[in-house]
């Protein structure tokens, strides 16, 4: 299994991946480009190897069925039929407990391993999905900033002369990997990421991918992504190809599999930074029925987090790689008519990480469930302080004031 | 003028796009923005090229002629005026017949079809064991995975019906609008699951495409599927639903920003007991607020027609919708002109669609460097417009089409949320650009040997179980899997009052008996043919003529000669090498634009 270990890989790197195997050439420059950029790399930063996965819970979680406030009478007020039952409640302090389908994070908080901070939003929340998740994931809410903040720690902070240093997992990129800078690396199935076709094929359309004399700015576009996608699609599906885990990630594929494929990249010791995986389709927004189904999707996360977070610390990678995950707003705390909740506003967030790196428990004000806002919880901790956090005590860039063009003060949660 | 000529002409015409100093389009650069109807005098083969890669799917090189010979006028009237074309050769779906007794309304979960079997003894029309009997609710959660089962196979029979139509239809425009409505109105079988539900709103989109915006608004707001889509069978007076009145707000009508949060409880409490008795609209009057509501500034017991008409009387309503429909069929961004002044036409017009269109095909503006190969097109379009620009009659299903535009980010029948696709640059990352040339390989060397149709595929681990059971392991060994910590895979195969994975498996099995297949068939495409009958014999000829023929732009000198030392090494005459070629063709990414 020497070609899919990172020291294997990163090995072949050094003395041009494949050159004897009859490979394009191309791929060999991009492996000795990637390995030139490891061995010069980032030495004036901080912390070199760290890596940040961020997920994104997309529809609006309900945050008080994930992190359940079981001795708070006003939540059983509020939420007569589908409130978790107190006894149901997998209790993690006397106040709070995870959603029963959450075994995975109840051990992983049991473990140290998981920090919940409480009551994130931002001032004048918006209750529409798309406004919403733009303001998450540009960090700056309510303008009609154009680039993710994830762009612009890249473009702050990496050199752009690395390549992919951001990966995107899934068929679109999301606006929080924009950057003015870096072109993120952006695919779903590692194995379908490349050019089929005879060798004759393939080098002739490697040579179609220029831009045009008479041009405009799409195809401009389009010559650039295939430039990126020419360089990185082999170096990509040969470190993911072949990754086998006896980690059980569980059955929510839409979750779990995109982990799975970060962990084989992390694996295979690419350089990416910093990478970015959506549980997409709007798939929290339970306005209906909301038990069975919010359950499912809570389990599927939980049961992807927790197994991403072992599989890490399997291949020897734990001191390096940090969590956090997000979704673009609460729900209301009364219930709804039809077993459901609408959209809301404030909602815990996760960072997680190995146990002496991340200080784990509860942060943050629980916002209350009595003094609200048009029925809507009142933010108790923005959410740009968690991204600071991540930005300045994980990856350790000390100015994420620049980066999220405010001031918000880190938590305290990385050792 | 002799055909050979014309032809002749229309070659010359085309090399010379790249020399000539003006654009890439040959248009003047300020046109763009101008609204004003280009003259009969430029009317060209290239700019009725354009009109039907908007206005439609793309064209052979003898439809585009017929287009030119036309004036810009006729050309416009004939593609927007459709409902005058004979189009009785598109046949209607042919449903397989799953849906039995029973299984109205189709319970929300396998949780839900529990309960209600738990509580009253069957569920789905099927009745639990005995009490005592092992596994006892086993056919009813048997029957709920048949019922998810088949009605995913039906919704993609239904998109290869629709997909066919697109590429045969004699009136392209009307499945072109068609699919953007079903953008706009965004609705998704995975979580409608009711195939029936979803060929009904098709039907009525496609019915009211190009009319008055105000009947496709009560048509898609008393359509079954948006209603179930979007949760209004829950807007009931003592618990309004806001679902439904947000994204009529935002989406469909008149943009964020536009209205409070009042507004949206106030319309939401407007269209409570607009509901859907399976197929069928319903009002329920018990459950209808006929109270006062304050809605955009007007008092009153508003129903849901009345905030519709609100909506309508909004100067804004006109610039959201008629600016969306000017990006989808135009450019990704609206100026602000355009915006207004398009936005007011349409409001004068009483919203009607048509001239709308007609004035977007026939201006300058539509015909300008600003618009002109500088969209990139859905996964749907590339893949139809592909098959018509090879003059195929038939939509192939090796590679099944689904498969094809859903890795690709585009699945019909299933849009990834509310807002439906958000198109334009988003269709391409690295990964799906080079998908985006790999799919056409698939189909010029189709191998129906290999070919596993998705429509009768069975996920392994299910497909494990009913070996097992083939060995003689009882249901419980059968389905086991998991050995992890995973709580969803334990969960599976629990094994109480009924086993889920079994369940999933029978689910299948009797899905697949009971439902038609898609019948499989591989492109019917004849090169050789094509460029003999187009005169073609030399290389640079072969080139010219399939670049012409599929891409909006020419190829740079460089890549002209790319293509031709390709097939300079190859035959002329051999299909397979000219196949080859085609593939180079379709996989520069120029041709992702249109």
């Amino acid at each position: 299994m020497d070609c899919c270990t990172r020291r294997g890989f990163l090995t072949r790197g050094l003395y041009g991946i494949g050159l004897g195997a009859g490979l394009p050439l191309f791929l060999s420059r991009t492996s000795a480009a990637l390995t030139a950029q490891a061995l010069q790399g980032t030495s004036i930063e901080k912390y070199p190897e760290r890596i940040l996965v961020v997920l994104e819970l997309s529809g609006g979680n309900d945050g008080l069925n994930t992190v359940v406030p079981h001795s708070d009478a006003a939540y059983y007020r509020a939420r007569p039929r589908i409130g978790i039952p107190a006894g149901d409640v997998l209790k993690v302090s006397d106040q709070f407990g995870f959603h029963p389908s959450m075994v995975g994070f109840e051990r992983l908080y049991k473990d140290g391993r998981m920090a919940v901070v409480h009551g994130c939003g931002y001032d004048h929340p918006s209750l529409s999905h798309f406004s919403s998740m733009s303001y998450w994931h540009t960090g700056v809410p309510n303008a009609g900033e154009p680039l993710g903040w994830l762009g612009r720690l890249a473009d702050d902070h990496l050199s752009p002369a690395t390549r992919n240093l951001i990966v995107n997992i899934g068929t679109s990129q999301s606006l929080a990997v924009r950057s003015g800078k870096h072109s993120p690396l952006v695919f779903d199935d590692p194995a379908r990421f490349r050019r089929d076709g005879t060798d004759e094929e393939k080098r002739a359309i490697g040579e179609l991918a220029g831009s045009t004399a008479a041009s405009n700015a799409t195809l401009d576009f389009l010559a650039a992504t295939a430039r990126n996608a020419a360089d990185s699609s082999d170096f990509v599906r040969q470190a993911s190809a072949g990754y086998r885990t006896p980690v059980d990630y569980g059955i929510g594929n839409a979750f779990g599999g995109g982990l799975q494929r970060v962990a084989a990249l992390i694996n295979a010791g690419m350089k990416t930074r910093l990478y970015y995986v959506a549980y997409q389709g709007n798939s929290f927004d339970t306005h209906v029925q909301q038990g069975d189904v919010h359950s499912r999707l809570l389990m599927y996360t939980a049961d992807a987090v927790r197994a991403f977070m072992d599989d890490i610390a399997r291949i020897g990678r734990a001191d390096d790689v940090a969590v956090l995950m997000f979704t673009e707003f609460g729900r209301r705390v009364e219930e709804n008519g039809s077993l459901g909740t609408d959209h809301g506003t404030a909602t815990p967030m996760f960072l997680f990480g190995k146990h002496d790196k991340i200080k784990g428990g509860f942060y943050g004000q629980p916002p209350s469930l009595t003094d609200l806002d048009d029925g809507n919880l009142k933010m108790t901790t923005d959410f740009r302080r968690v991204y600071a956090t991540a930005i300045k005590e994980w990856l350790g860039y000390d100015d994420p004031d620049v980066v999220l063009k405010g001031r918000f003060d880190p938590l305290q949660t990385f050792a | 003028m002799t055909r050979r000529f014309s032809q002749w002409l229309l070659f010359v015409s085309w090399l010379c796009v790249p020399l000539a100093a003006v654009t890439l389009t040959g248009a003047p650069t300020d046109w763009a923005g101008d609204l004003s109807p280009i003259s009969p005098a430029d009317w060209t083969y290239e700019r009725a090229a354009h009109l039907i890669e908007r206005a439609g799917f793309g064209a052979t090189p003898e439809e585009i002629e017929r287009l030119a010979r036309l004036t810009p006028q006729q050309a416009v009237d004939q593609l927007v005026d459709y409902a005058a074309i004979d189009n009785s050769a598109s046949k209607p779906f042919q449903e397989s017949g799953v849906w039995d007794r029973g299984m109205d309304p189709f319970p929300p979960s396998r949780a839900d079809a529990v309960r209600q079997a738990r509580e009253r003894g069957e569920a789905l029309g099927v009745r639990a064991l005995p009490d005592g009997s092992p596994r006892r609710l086993q056919p009813v959660v048997d029957k709920f995975f048949y019922g998810l089962r088949a009605n995913s196979i039906e919704t993609q029979r239904l998109a290869v019906w629709w997909a066919n139509r697109m590429l045969t239809t004699n009136r392209p425009l009307e499945e072109k609008l068609t699919l953007f409505w079903h953008g706009h109105f965004a609705t998704g079988d995975a979580k409608v699951r009711d195939y029936r539900m979803m060929l009904r709103q098709n039907e009525m989109l496609r019915a009211n495409a190009s009319g008055g915006l105000r009947d496709l608004l009560v048509g898609i707001l008393k359509d079954p599927a948006m209603l179930v889509y979007l949760d209004n069978g829950e807007n009931v007076k003592s618990h309004p639903n806001e679902n439904f009145g947000r994204e009529l707000l935002e989406l469909f009508t008149m943009g964020v920003g536009n209205y409070t949060e009042r507004d949206v409880r106030e319309a939401a409490r407007s269209f409570t007991g607009w509901t859907n008795d399976v197929l069928a609209f319903k009002f329920d009057r018990d459950q209808h607020d006929f109270g006062d509501k304050v809605f955009l500034g007007k008092t009153a017991p508003l129903n849901g027609e009345d905030v519709i008409d609100i909506i309508l009387a909004q100067p804004v309503t006109a610039e959201y919708v008629s600016a969306k429909i000017y990006r989808n069929f135009v450019r990704d961004e609206a100026p602000a002109a355009i915006r207004t002044d398009l936005g007011r036409s349409f409001r004068a017009s009483g919203y009607q669609i048509k001239p709308l269109l007609k004035r977007i095909f026939l201006s300058r503006d539509f015909y300008s460097p600003a618009a002109v190969a500088t969209q990139i097109k859905s996964p749907v379009v590339l893949v139809v417009s592909t098959y018509r620009k090879m003059g195929l009659r038939e939509l192939p299903t090796i590679p099944d089409f689904g498969r094809l535009t859903s890795g690709l980010g585009q699945t019909l029948f299933d849009p990834p949320n509310v807002a439906g696709w958000a198109g334009g640059r988003t269709w391409i990352t690295p990964a799906t650009l080079l998908q985006r040339g790999n799919l056409f390989r698939d189909v010029l060397f189709a191998d129906a040997r290999t070919f596993r149709a998705p429509d009768r595929l069975m996920p392994a681990t299910y497909a494990r179980v009913g070996e097992n059971l083939a060995k003689g392991m009882n249901v419980t060994e059968a389905t086991k899997e998991g050995t992890g910590d995973a709580e969803s895979n334990a969960q599976l195969e629990r094994d109480e009052d009924y086993n889920t994975r079994y369940a999933s498996y029978r689910g299948y099995v009797a899905a697949f008996e009971r439902t038609k297949p898609i019948p499989r068939h591989v492109a019917e495409l004849n090169l050789s043919a094509m460029l003999t009958a187009a005169h073609a014999t030399t290389a640079e000829a072969i080139v010219d003529h399939l670049t012409r023929r599929f891409l909006s732009v020419p190829p740079t000198q460089k890549d002209r000669g790319v293509f031709i030392d390709f097939l300079r090494d190859r035959s002329t005459t051999s299909e397979s090498d000219l196949r080859e070629l085609l593939y180079l063709v379709l996989s520069a990414p120029a041709y992702q634009v249109n």
